[in-house]
């Protein structure tokens, strides 16, 4: 059983759990962890303590990857790739690398918090939060479901709703409920998340028990020693022609990031 | 020869009273038009005052306090302390009917589905009712319950706009004076409408502690909303308030605050002179054809006055006295005719067939007509003033025969 390797686990739910800042929700790997092995093979699965040692454990774990990001309309289509440093659970920086009259833009998270910068105008924004719910660069992601870090651990309650057996793997469903002051529209949340703890599926639910958005993941592989969805799609349930893609290219963990990459000044003058 | 004035007065009654016919239709054309100088003056004065209220409610009250810079950017960081000592003291005396400390900023509130850019009132709902905020217009589920409400209160359409409902949990984003964001879901514990779509749409309250914490501001507020006792005077009451607050705060009345609000109350002013001045016009015709021909039934009357030794001075005034007893006895029958109406309508008259365009002025579906002593009076002196220059062109004109060539006319 897959559960008998605990390191896994680790990585896997952080996939799940930093789902927000998708440049880490692509993420799902194998990897290094402590995590002990008696909440994979409990009977009775606590979803929020599980869920908080795997943030716990996320810290001090970096990323760098490239991916291209395709979004999807009736009428046309269009790709933009990236480049995206990742550290821990509160920062990251994303740096747009084509097409070339996007080249340049990027954007910082910190924390709850996000700067864009566009060389176009030489000036970095700080995304205020009348902003928030805006799209980012076009695509089916709100700003605030890019920037968000550590709510899916600290503004929900989690519980297993189901279990299993498909293709030698047990499929878990974790059902989200927000606290009553969280600050999320939804009425819950799904995450559907495979053995290996690849992150298959996150369904967002309104407040009527009627599904909305989907996030589905495909295309399983190894990257970067991990096991990484390579494709994730976010799509509205109502209008089936909008979707927006993430496709990782490559993807590397924990490497020597310089220190001060995820600065403003950075932002603006790029040094890596 | 000089007549007394007994005499005279005696001289024009009986001259009224010859062809009486003449008289009681020119006494009636004046009396409608007094009426309807009155009616109409009070039925605008009416809609004026609605609007006005309907106004400072929406403010709400008749002096509102705020940092220097929160007029100009009505962001969390222009904010006040919670009014004490010195300033609540005003706010507790005798010429405050009502006042409440609110926490008022520009938000995001999502559902779902949607999202809008509403202003967030962070309110303590006690405070609210007594400056102004009808509960019966809460049309689903409640108000309020206290400053420390964990839910919120939204308008009708901005529910349908959010395609959400009562009961249901809405996300609402702002900024926090530092300058990060500051969000919190609240559960839709009540549903309220308003006579204007504008406010339905584009505000939301919610408990005052809920959102100081949410903002962290501990005890600060955007402004301090007062009522006084009577909209007109409201710089008393600012004035008052001025004096004890500090330098760095703006102290400002309904009418600063609302400009457009008090220049209608000036350009009402304007209008209902104009319209007095105008319906007196028509009468005028009336009454000038009236003493004309009353003079020139008469020519070889005045004729003979004249060679009897009476001064052209004392025709004129004859002929003076003679209207003035006529738009005398006019006004008392259309002033006692437009009181009489007016009281049966105090009730209010149901005006919701025209609501939607009446809306848009930002006056609602009944109107209570309003009369004013300074209006009745302005009726009065326009009609007599402008009455007795009217009669002057018959008088002058009957002071201008020649004695015998009147004498000798047929």
């Amino acid at each position: 059983m897959k559960f008998s390797t605990p390191k896994v686990f680790v990585s896997g739910f952080q996939a799940t759990f930093k789902l927000r800042a998708i440049f880490l929700t692509v993420i799902c790997a194998t990897g290094l962890s402590l995590f002990p092995a008696q909440f994979a093979t409990a009977e009775i699965f606590n979803a929020s303590e599980l869920v908080r040692a795997v943030m716990e454990h996320w810290r001090g774990i970096n990323s760098y990857s490239e991916m291209t990001m395709t979004i999807h309309r009736a009428d046309w289509q269009r790709s933009i790739s990236m480049r995206v440093w990742s550290e821990g659970d509160k920062l990251s920086l994303v740096r747009v690398i084509a097409p070339k009259k996007d080249t340049g833009n990027g954007t910082l998270l910190k924390d709850n918090e996000m700067w864009t910068y566009s060389p176009k105008i030489n000036r970095i924004i700080k995304i205020p939060s009348s902003m928030m719910r805006r799209a980012w660069l076009g695509s089916d992601f709100s700003n605030k479901e890019i920037s968000k870090s550590t709510e899916i651990l600290n503004q929900y309650v989690h519980s297993l709703i189901g279990q299993t057996q498909k293709d030698g793997h047990t499929i878990y469903t974790i059902e989200a409920i927000p606290h009553e002051d969280a600050a999320i529209v939804w009425g819950k949340e799904i995450l559907i998340i495979r053995d290996d703890f690849v992150l298959l599926e996150e369904q967002y639910w309104d407040q009527d028990n009627k599904l909305v958005k989907v996030m589905q993941a495909r295309d399983i592989v190894e990257m970067g020693g991990r096991a990484v969805a390579r494709v994730l799609r976010m799509g509205k349930l109502e209008s089936p022609q909008e979707w927006t893609e993430m496709t990782v290219s490559s993807i590397q963990f924990d490497l020597e990031l310089p220190s001060g990459i995820f600065t403003l000044s950075n932002l603006r003058n790029p040094r890596q | 020869m000089v007549l007394p004035a007994s005499v005279m007065a005696r001289l024009a009654w009986r001259n009224l009273w010859r062809n009486y016919r003449r008289t009681l239709i020119m006494l009636l054309a004046i009396t409608v038009g007094v009426w309807a100088m009155i009616f109409m003056t009070a039925l605008l004065r009416g809609m004026v005052d609605d609007m006005v209220n309907q106004g400072i409610g929406a403010l709400p009250g008749h002096v509102q306090v705020h940092a220097l810079a929160y007029r100009d950017d009505p962001s969390i960081n222009h904010s006040l302390p919670a009014p004490q000592k010195a300033l609540l003291d005003v706010l507790n005396s005798d010429q405050v009917s009502a006042w409440s400390s609110r926490v008022k900023v520009p938000t995001m509130i999502s559902s779902e589905y949607e999202n809008r850019g509403v202003v967030l009132l962070g309110v303590d709902p006690e405070g609210e009712l007594a400056l102004g905020f009808d509960a019966s217009d809460i049309i689903e589920g409640r108000f309020l319950s206290g400053p420390d409400d964990r839910g919120i209160v939204i308008g009708r359409k901005l529910m349908q706009r959010l395609e959400t409902r009562l009961g249901k949990r809405v996300v609402v984003m702002s900024q926090s004076p530092a300058n990060t964001i500051a969000d919190r879901g609240f559960r839709i514990v009540g549903v309220f409408r308003a006579e204007l779509e504008g406010r339905e749409e584009g505000i939301v309250y919610a408990g005052r502690d809920v959102v100081q914490a949410m903002l962290g501001v501990a005890t600060s507020v955007s402004e301090i909303a007062v009522l006084g006792h009577d909209y007109r005077s409201p710089e008393v009451l600012a004035s008052s308030v001025r004096r004890v607050v500090a330098t760095d705060v703006d102290v400002s009345s309904w009418r600063e605050l609302d400009p457009y609000l008090s220049s209608m109350t000036w350009v009402m002013d304007g209008f209902v002179l104009v319209w007095m001045v105008v319906i007196f016009l028509t009468l005028s015709f009336g009454l000038v054809n009236t003493l004309m021909m009353a003079v020139f039934e008469r020519v070889r009357e005045i004729g003979l006055m004249r060679a009897l030794g009476m001064r052209p001075a004392a025709i004129v005034y004859e002929v003076l006295v003679e209207s003035m007893i006529l738009l005398t006895l006019g006004l008392l029958a259309g002033d006692l005719l437009a009181i009489s109406t007016l009281i049966p309508l105090e009730e209010g008259i149901d005006v919701s067939k025209l609501s939607q365009g009446l809306e848009m002025m930002g006056a609602s579906s009944m109107l209570y007509p309003l009369l004013q002593w300074q209006d009745l009076l302005l009726a009065n002196t326009v009609v007599i003033g402008l009455g007795l220059v009217a009669a002057l062109l018959p008088a002058l004109r009957a002071a201008q025969y020649r004695p015998v060539e009147a004498l000798r006319k047929t």
